[in-house]
């Protein structure tokens, strides 16, 4: 257990050690704010509500893609700070983690914590933006988002963790984390709705935990409540499975699930790394 | 004396290569254990298969009553190792490393701070203790993976070629610090180098070439083998000399290397004044000597330990 800390803790200590990274990575959802959040907010309004004509003035599409560009940060973050496996091979720490008697599993789980908590923090300060965007979310529903902004974080990590234990060099892991983390993005309901998706798409918007997480987060931050079934609809939050719609409670499941398979699959690599 | 570590039948195959060939020793408690070879002898790769970072091809290891292959978690508990490159956290300070590294072994609470500075002061880096790692010089660096190789008490240390890469005097100082270990803490201690020099402090030296060890004894034991004195020669011409030598000179044996000719026998003292009288080509010079590791190694494999490499 306390390795799992001393590994956890020593992520976060040299992520604020390491401005540079801070700043970096705000660029890119900054970025995405600026083209979905200014530009093209009045077209997706247009599209995504033009079916309802009487509707169009109460749905706001930066409220509705503000969580989405949330989730994509934790998603680029989460990926990318697992990618510190690679660099402790590099630079040889790795070997004395790996060397002590710390359980494997527990070396595994101290990892995507670390780059977990990184995630949310990371998420957390985009809040920072939320007057200037001119929306205006609810304090205690950010605050109560903050544990499933997690709990996406802990599944996006174990997944870089996985690909970080199997792939050798930090270009190699990059070039695979930008193949995957566009179509994890775009095929979530991150930035719209997905609901009208040919089969196979859906398929993967189906086993994407970003679906799930963006899903929780968008009713956790939204006032879904006092908005009308096609609002609802127009912003995609009525995932149904198998033909039935799925609560809150079996998205966190499915998150759950998907990163305990993904930290014990990332174990059976670090295992099979050395003896 | 009781074994420590024993070693049986071992053997490792990378795709292609047979890097260590079964090899069978036994480390006992308290000596400091030496392999000596070339680069690529097998070293490291039996070191990192001690140490549970590689799996054997086959054979079995145990190490203070633990099977290496069974209880690998004991195992890691029980040892303490510096591997041949670098695997300190630079970004992070002295102090910091030594921290984390307690808690990864579990060092209780209440003696971390004690230990740290317990072991900073046999490194002698109290003083350096909140500086950034990255800030070190090469020498630092080692002397720190020194001290933290020992904060759990480690009933062997593995000291992979610690002293590659240092300037001479930074490496007789590490060594220094070694033997005064060794002293404070009647620590097991297992290393390896290519350096003659330091093969000789070792209580017992395992000669190890190709994937296999040639020899296994104190140093002292390894060259009274050899026996006699070793009389290095060069000639004005060194063919003819050999010529002559083997003509007029039944006592000796020969060797030539990097046009040196070694002669070794029984007594220098008996020998070298009609030695000098029988040959007619001019000696440009001459060299008595005790034989040293690297005669050992070169009686066992025709070649000189650096010529290898470097
Ligand atoms: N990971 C590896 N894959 C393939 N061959 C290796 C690997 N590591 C070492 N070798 C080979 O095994 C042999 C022994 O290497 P090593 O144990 O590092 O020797 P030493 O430490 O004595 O210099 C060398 O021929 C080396 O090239
Ligand atoms: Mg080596």
């Amino acid at each position: 257990m306390e390795g799992i800390i001393a590994i956890w803790q020593r992520d976060l200590m040299k992520f604020f050690r390491d401005r540079a990274r801070l700043f970096g990575s705000f660029t890119m959802p900054i970025l995405f704010l600026l083209i979905f959040g200014g530009g093209m907010s009045g077209t997706m309004e247009a599209m995504m509500t033009g079916s309802m004509p009487g509707e169009a003035d109460r749905f706001n599409y930066v409220e509705f893609v503000f969580p989405g560009i949330v989730a994509m940060t934790l998603l680029m973050t989460s990926v990318f700070s697992a990618m510190s496996v690679i660099e402790d091979k590099d630079f040889g720490y790795m070997k004395e983690i790996l060397v002590s008697p710390i359980s494997r599993v527990s070396i595994a789980v101290g990892k995507m914590l670390g780059a977990a908590s990184v995630a949310t923090i990371q998420g957390v300060l985009l809040f920072i933006l939320i007057p200037l965007l001119g929306l205006s979310y609810n304090l205690k529903a950010l605050v109560q988002v903050i544990p499933f902004m997690f709990l996406l974080a802990c599944a996006l990590s174990g997944l870089g963790l996985l690909f970080a234990s199997l792939i050798r060099s930090t270009q190699g892991f990059q070039l695979t984390v930008q193949i995957l983390v566009m179509p994890m993005i775009f095929l979530s309901g991150a930035l719209f709705p997905v609901s009208n998706m040919p089969a196979w798409m859906d398929v993967i918007v189906k086993i994407n935990p970003v679906t799930y997480g963006v899903d929780i987060m968008k009713k956790v931050m939204i006032d879904t409540e006092n908005l009308s079934a096609t609002v609802l609809d127009a912003m995609g939050l009525n995932i149904t499975l198998f033909g039935r719609q799925i609560t809150i409670f079996e998205e966190m499941l499915f998150i759950i699930i998907f990163t305990i398979v993904l930290v014990l699959l990332a174990t059976v690599s670090f295992k099979r790394a050395n003896a | 004396m009781s074994s420590i570590i024993s070693v049986k039948d071992l053997t490792k195959t990378y795709k292609k290569v047979d890097a260590v060939k079964g090899i069978n020793f036994e480390v006992e408690e308290g000596e400091i254990f030496g392999f000596l070879g070339p680069n690529g002898a097998g070293k490291s790769t039996t070191i990192n298969m001690i140490c549970t970072m590689l799996k054997p091809t086959s054979g079995s290891i145990v190490i203070n009553g633990y099977d290496v292959k069974k209880s690998k978690d004991k195992v890691r508990g029980s040892i303490g190792i510096i591997f041949q490159e670098n695997t300190l956290d630079e970004k992070l300070t002295a102090y910091e490393n030594l921290m984390l590294h307690c808690r990864f072994y579990q060092v209780p609470k209440s003696e971390r701070d004690e230990r740290i500075q317990e072991v900073l002061e046999i490194v002698d880096l109290i003083d350096e203790q909140k500086q950034r790692v990255e800030t070190f010089s090469g020498g630092m660096k080692r002397r720190l993976e020194i001290a933290r190789g020992l904060l759990h008490y480690p009933r062997v240390l593995f000291l992979d070629e610690p002293t590659v890469g240092l300037d001479p005097q930074t490496r007789a100082h590490l060594w220094e610090y070694i033997l005064k270990l060794k002293e404070k803490k009647g620590i097991t201690m297992f290393l390896t180098t290519h350096y003659l020099d330091e093969a000789e402090i070792s209580d017992r030296v395992a000669i190890m070439d190709q994937g296999n060890i040639i020899a296994i004894d104190s140093p002292k034991a390894l060259k009274d083998q050899l026996g006699g004195d070793i009389i290095e020669l060069s000639t004005e011409d060194n063919d003819q000399a050999l010529k002559e030598i083997s003509e007029k000179v039944k006592e000796a044996e020969v060797t030539v290397n990097d046009d040196i000719i070694h002669l070794k026998v029984a007594s220098s003292d008996a020998f070298i004044s009609s030695f000098i009288k029988t040959l007619d080509i001019p000696i440009t010079s001459l060299n008595i000597r005790k034989p040293t590791l690297n005669d050992v190694f070169l009686a066992f494999t025709g070649r000189k330990i650096g010529q290898t490499s470097e």
